[in-house]
């Protein structure tokens, strides 16, 4: 296997050129993205790194793909400000691997996603010409918004060279609160009633303890109204759902770290909605688990890829396996699409990006 | 348009919605951009999807040209008709196929109004966030096409943001669907979602669209300050942008916009250069203390007047006049060009001055309505059509603004898009690079350039520009404007 | 005519208060689209002929007009367009049947009568007519109420606040003579002397709906040297005489009486709106709750943009619950004669409007329109529900008689 580190984009779209297959890779924090790729070249995307432009005024921020996610996080705490889709793997990742990923934590649960932060993109594709998609302001509506397309292609359409986000202000006062539950469905129908009631909650998450369900809420403000907003909210989902207890937690990092208990050898992102969570949980009760975004992603850690898999199939659900060597990382329900085709055939007709 | 396209069309759709006689086609011939029209060839009602999917899969098969329409409320022409084409009208396929509350997600036929989903949602205390001036009645199949945004972008973002799933035909006639009733969207793979939302109709026809809900915020805070001087509400938008706080929706209104607005619907806007909204949304207790130190801003920031709404009824009537204030220039002026460009907010005072220059150089007048918390510029242009160069010279002046939105370092359209009126200007922001990798995605989605040919790309057949000057009847002495 | 076309700036707003866009959801029959067709009529673009059925189609309802921001005053294009057309036109000979029965005998209370009777007979054979001629049929009651004459002065009770007039109306007279009875007592029972002038009678609005102007003007004429000067106002209790009687500007523009014309109209107010404008009295109301629907007359609430007066007398009446209906605002499809020009579009309106009453599980409905309360009374026939309609005069008297 080859490796290349392109210190600048035409280093980058002269790799491209003279590789026959090319791989886009940051740090390499994903494990199973990188493998099974049967000798196609590294690209080392790590020199492409640093902050372009941020200017807080405009809630608009320019980094090069291999910029870590811990450098740019912390050049917005410092102006007060934070990138709402919560990247996965804030130690770790680099903000490119993170969008081809779509990867986010927690907290995406208040704002949204990788997608709705996204703006715009400078990209090579596989042949390897570099240009521009999107914008660079908070609200453009010109041409076809390739960006958010390369929010989850794992680099087989294009290699993003540098990206653009829409940042919010932070208000960093949480509190946190766990609320235990006998069932699945009883905590699923606490998902349901928070849902359509007024409370804005910073993240949302389910895990199984042993043998109950803790949905963990996070609220987030300033710290004179948390706690009177913190009385209603746990007033009124204690009187609404039957719950087995209530408790306060430390609010942390690792808390609201969905992968932080989460032990095995693969670990699979799956994509569902809660009402999907049920028929999808019971057929991996071996693994470990926690559902984030209210129900609507799942991280999975197993050391039985196939049985998760197999799971996925059954439930026509389509996970990524980020952990572990694998040979695909996608695995479950294929997502093979026209539309998606059509695209690969212009930016990368030989296939050279994989 | 041939005989046996409109026979084929037959074995579709009964008489009553196959419309080919001038009278019914006349009335489509434009869209709410009425400076472009062209009459089409037929106008066709399906009422369900394989309606749609027959209808796009004979227009590939023949080559003929279509352009889906919604309730044809599109500024940048985008719903305009191609010459004697085959427009196909959504409005019918309205119905909201599921509402779980549960999960706050809808899904929906593209024919579906915007605010028919938020009044569905009502009940259960839930809304859809995207609000176009035009919510009453534009589609959300156009929205889609449009990625129409709103007020109240700058927290929740565009329609692009709210779509959570979609089943559509491609403009070849292959059936796509991806997403689902995820908050993730597509989640695994590229974000087809995000691709297909804002492709101006060009990629194909979205015949589901699986919708987020939002809680209704416990309350609002509507603030409405006065001031004396447009770069002092510009001002007052940075101050809030650099206190932390995060408003709804931020937005000003010019002199002459405020004039308009007041004619049309009696807002009780004070009598000032320039008015600034500022509203807070959230949970009661957050939002009063976010209000608190709103108040502190705007006290500081030099406005003459605030008033805060205290109900429903006076944000309902503050707002009222903000999204009427488009149609209601047509009172101060027989024609007008509703500009749509973006500046990084930073720089809008300086877009201000810079607008205000190319006034005195046009001699026309020029009312500015703005998203100012996402540098979003809405200046409406005034011209009087009959006299002679009027629209050229407007048409100039529009172009003059776009120039300086990209030059500002933004974009020539916030929410609007490029459809017939900026097809012109798409190489100002794309490379001529960029442009030819759009348009190979185009031609790999639509060899035969069928869906929404002459939009969005440069070029293309020259459209009609719509009768200006004297009207006949004047001209003949049997009517006159007073 | 010009100047209106002119302000549509083509956005589109009007379509979703248009009630046949709605139900149609053709762009010829939308607010928008009937300028476009009348501006390429008027620029010989279209021959008048064809784009003439979507203009019949329009109810006149007003809907558009609060609905637009740019200020075009669709009812005086609608108006203005009419009449100039209806000079030029040709109608199949049934229509223009039906058409002359209306400019003939609607107007004239005792030829009504006279013409309602034998629709009464007429039901008979009802089915064995053209649709438009059974659907006025169908209007008809079985059997006509009997007359309920005023005196030509009743007096006030109790101190007096004030003196009016009651515009009688034409179909109303005859088809429900209760609801200028009811109106009389609750204006009386208010402390308003009421006066009923013997040769007063209909106004035209309906013979200008249509576009029959020159029959509209002559008829309206008579009413204005018949009202007494010192009263405070000409009170109507029917909708669509108030809204007409607001057109009289544009229908005498250009005539010599023009100045009487426009005197006689600023003298004229809505029953509930000049009463609540007094204040009410408060009725003894009711013994038990009453759950009741108001529904929205369009030539009230969009031509008059009375909305919230007809609620505040509602809400004024001991236990009485006024409910909110959906879709307040879309017309019901009575719209004049509409009922009898467009039988479809006004039976499937009528369904639509009856199911979002029901809907709010009323114990009665009142309206402020004889137009609306037939349309009403008649769709819920259909379903077979006894669900009572009235006029809002109607219920305020049950309501000063103690619900008896």
């Amino acid at each position: 296997m080859t490796v290349s580190a392109p210190a600048s984009v035409a280093e980058l779209q002269a790799l491209v050129r003279d590789s026959e297959r090319i791989h886009a890779i940051g740090n390499g924090s994903k494990t199973a993205l990188h493998s099974g790729l049967n000798g196609a070249t590294h690209a080392d995307l790590t020199k492409l790194s640093g902050i372009i432009e941020y200017q807080p005024a405009e809630y608009t921020v320019t980094v090069r793909a291999g910029t870590p996610v811990r450098e740019l996080s912390a050049a917005l705490r410092e102006q007060g400000q934070y990138l709402p889709c919560d990247p996965l793997l804030p130690e770790s990742a680099t903000i490119g691997g993170t969008v081809a990923g779509n990867l986010s934590g927690s907290r995406r649960y208040r704002y949204g996603g990788v997608r709705d932060f996204i703006l715009g993109a400078a990209v090579v594709d596989g042949l390897g010409r570099a240009f521009r998609v999107g914008g660079k302001v908070v609200k453009n509506s010109a041409g076809f918004d390739l960006s958010k397309f390369l929010v989850g292609s794992l680099g087989a359409y294009a290699i993003m060279t540098e990206l653009t986000f829409k940042v919010f202000p932070d208000v960093p006062r949480f509190r946190s609160l766990a609320f235990d539950y006998e069932r699945l469905e009883d905590a699923l129908a606490a998902i349901y009633f928070i849902n359509q009631n007024i409370f804005e909650l910073d993240a949302l998450d389910l895990k199984p303890l042993e043998n109950s369900w803790q949905l963990l809420t996070r609220l987030a403000g300033f710290d004179e109204t948390l706690p009177q907003r913190l009385e209603r909210f746990s007033a009124a989902v204690m009187s609404h759902t039957s719950l087995l207890k209530i408790a306060e937690l430390d609010d942390s990092v690792t808390l609201w770290d969905p992968l932080a208990d989460l032990r095995g050898a693969h670990l699979v992102k799956v994509a569902l909605s809660p009402k999907q969570v049920p028929d999808f949980d019971r057929r991996i009760t071996a693994a470990q688990r926690r559902y984030g975004v209210g129900g609507n992603v799942a991280w999975v850690a197993t050391e039985n890829l196939s049985q998760v898999d197999d799971a996925l199939q059954a439930c026509s659900l389509t996970g990524l396996c980020l952990r572990g060597a694998v040979e695909s990382a996608v695995i479950g329900a294929p997502v093979e699409n026209v539309l998606a085709s059509r695209v690969k055939q212009v930016l990368d007709p030989h296939g050279k990006l994989v | 348009m041939n005989r046996a396209f409109i026979a084929a069309l037959e074995s579709i759709y009964p008489a009553d919605r196959l419309l080919t006689r001038e009278v019914e086609l006349l009335p489509y011939e434009s869209d709410a951009l009425t400076a472009f029209s062209a009459v089409p060839g037929a106008v066709v009602l399906p009422v369900n999807e394989a309606e749609i999917i027959d209808t796009v899969r004979l227009c590939h098969e023949q080559a003929v040209p279509f352009v889906a329409r919604g309730s044809g409320t599109s500024l940048s022409g985008g719903s305009l008709p191609i010459p004697d084409g085959l427009t196909i009208g959504l409005n019918r396929l309205n119905r909201i196929k599921k509402l779980d509350p549960e999960q706050r997600i809808a899904v929906v036929e593209p024919g579906v109004i915007n605010l028919a989903i938020t009044e569905a949602a009502q009940p259960y205390g839930l809304y859809y966030a995207p609000d176009p001036s035009s919510q009453s009645i534009c589609t959300i199949g156009g929205n889609i096409a449009f990625n129409s945004g709103g007020a109240h972008c700058l927290k929740y973002g565009m329609t692009s943001n709210h779509v959570l799933g979609m089943k559509v035909v491609l403009a070849d006639g292959a059936l796509t669907q991806f997403g689902g009733e995820s908050i993730e969207g597509v989640g695994i793979g590229p974000d087809l979602i995000g691709l297909f939302v804002g492709s101006e109709g060009l990629f194909g026809i979205a015949l589901e669209i699986t919708v987020r809900l939002m809680p209704q915020p416990e309350l609002y805070r509507t603030v409405l300050a006065a001031y004396d001087d447009l770069g002092r509400a510009g001002d007052a938008v940075s101050m809030v942008v650099a206190s932390g706080l995060l408003p709804g929706a931020m937005e000003i209104m010019d002199r002459l916009a405020i004039k308009a607005a007041e004619a049309s619907v009696q807002a009780g806007y004070p009598d000032a250069e320039a008015l600034l909204i500022v509203e807070l949304e959230g949970e009661a207790p957050q939002v009063e203390a976010e209000f608190d130190q709103l108040r502190g801003i705007i006290d500081e920031s030099g406005a003459f007047e605030v008033r805060v709404a205290n109900d429903e009824e006076e944000r309902t009537r503050i707002w009222k006049g903000r999204k009427g204030a488009f149609s209601a220039v047509g009172r101060l002026s027989p024609d007008y060009i509703v500009q749509d460009g973006v500046v990084p907010r930073s720089r809008l005072g300086e877009a201000l001055v810079e607008i205000s220059a190319l006034k005195e150089k046009y001699q026309l007048e020029v009312a500015n309505v703005f998203h100012a918390g996402d540098g979003n510029l809405h200046p409406l242009i005034l011209y009087d059509g009959r006299e002679d160069g009027a629209l050229e010279k407007a048409e100039a002046l529009a172009g003059e603004i776009l120039a300086l939105c990209i030059r500002l370092g933004g974009s020539i359209t916030g929410e609007h898009g490029i459809g017939m009126e900026k097809r012109d200007y798409l190489p100002a922001m794309f490379s001529e690079e960029e442009i030819d990798i759009m348009q190979a995605l185009r031609l790999a989605i639509d060899p035969k350039e069928i869906a929404n040919r002459g939009k969005m790309f440069p070029g293309g057949e020259a459209p009609a520009l719509a009768q200006h000057g004297m009207h006949p009847l004047e001209r003949a002495g049997v009517i006159s404007r007073e | 005519m010009a100047t209106a076309i002119e302000k549509c700036v083509h956005c589109g707003f009007c379509l979703a208060a248009c009630p046949t866009y709605s139900l149609l959801g053709e762009e010829m029959d939308s607010p928008r689209g009937r300028i476009y067709l009348m501006k390429n009529v008027l620029e010989e673009r279209l021959e008048a002929q064809d784009a003439q059925p979507y203009i019949d189609r329009c109810l006149g309802c007003m809907a558009c007009v609060p609905a637009c921001p740019s200020g075009v005053e669709y009812g005086d294009l609608l108006v203005s367009y009419r009449g100039a057309q209806e000079e030029s036109r040709r109608r199949p000979p049934l229509d223009a049947l039906a058409r002359k029965l209306v400019i003939e005998a609607l107007p004239y209370p005792k030829r009504f009568r006279l013409a309602a009777q034998t629709g009464a007979i007429g039901r008979v054979i009802s089915d064995a007519l053209p649709a438009a001629f059974a659907s006025m049929l169908n209007l008809l009651p079985e059997k006509l109420p009997p007359r309920l004459p005023l005196p030509p002065v009743l007096p006030a009770q109790g101190e007096r606040r004030g003196v009016v007039a009651l515009l009688p109306g034409c179909v109303q007279q005859v088809l429900a003579p209760a609801i200028n009875y009811a109106a009389a007592q609750v204006l009386a029972a208010n402390g308003i002397e009421v006066h009923s002038p013997p040769d007063a009678g209909c106004c035209g609005s309906i013979l200008l709906h249509i576009g029959a102007e020159r029959e509209a003007q002559k008829i309206a004429r008579r009413n204005f040297t018949v009202f007494p000067r010192d009263i405070d106002a000409i009170i109507t209790t029917a909708a669509g005489c108030g809204s007409g009687i607001n057109d009289y500007e544009l229908l005498f523009k250009g005539e010599p009486d023009a100045e009487s014309a426009t005197a006689f109209a600023d003298r004229v107010m809505d029953f509930g709106a000049y009463l609540a404008e007094l204040g009410l009295l408060a009725p003894a109301g009711f013994k038990s709750e009453r759950r009741v629907a108001y529904q929205d007359a369009c030539h009230l609430l969009h031509a008059q943009g009375i909305q919230s007066q007809p609620r505040t007398l509602l809400r004024q009446i001991p236990n009485l619950r006024l409910l909110s209906i959906a879709d307040a605002g879309m017309c019901c499809g009575s719209a004049g004669t509409y009922n009898i020009d467009q039988p479809d579009i006004a039976a499937a309106l009528g369904r639509r409007k009856v199911e979002s009453i029901l809907a709010a599980e009323p114990d009665l409905v009142a309206s402020g329109n004889i137009g609306c309360i037939t349309q009403l009374r008649q769709q819920l026939a259909l379903l077979g529900n006894p669900l009572p309609v009235m006029h809002i005069a109607e219920l305020l008297w049950r309501a000063y008689q103690g619900d008896r």
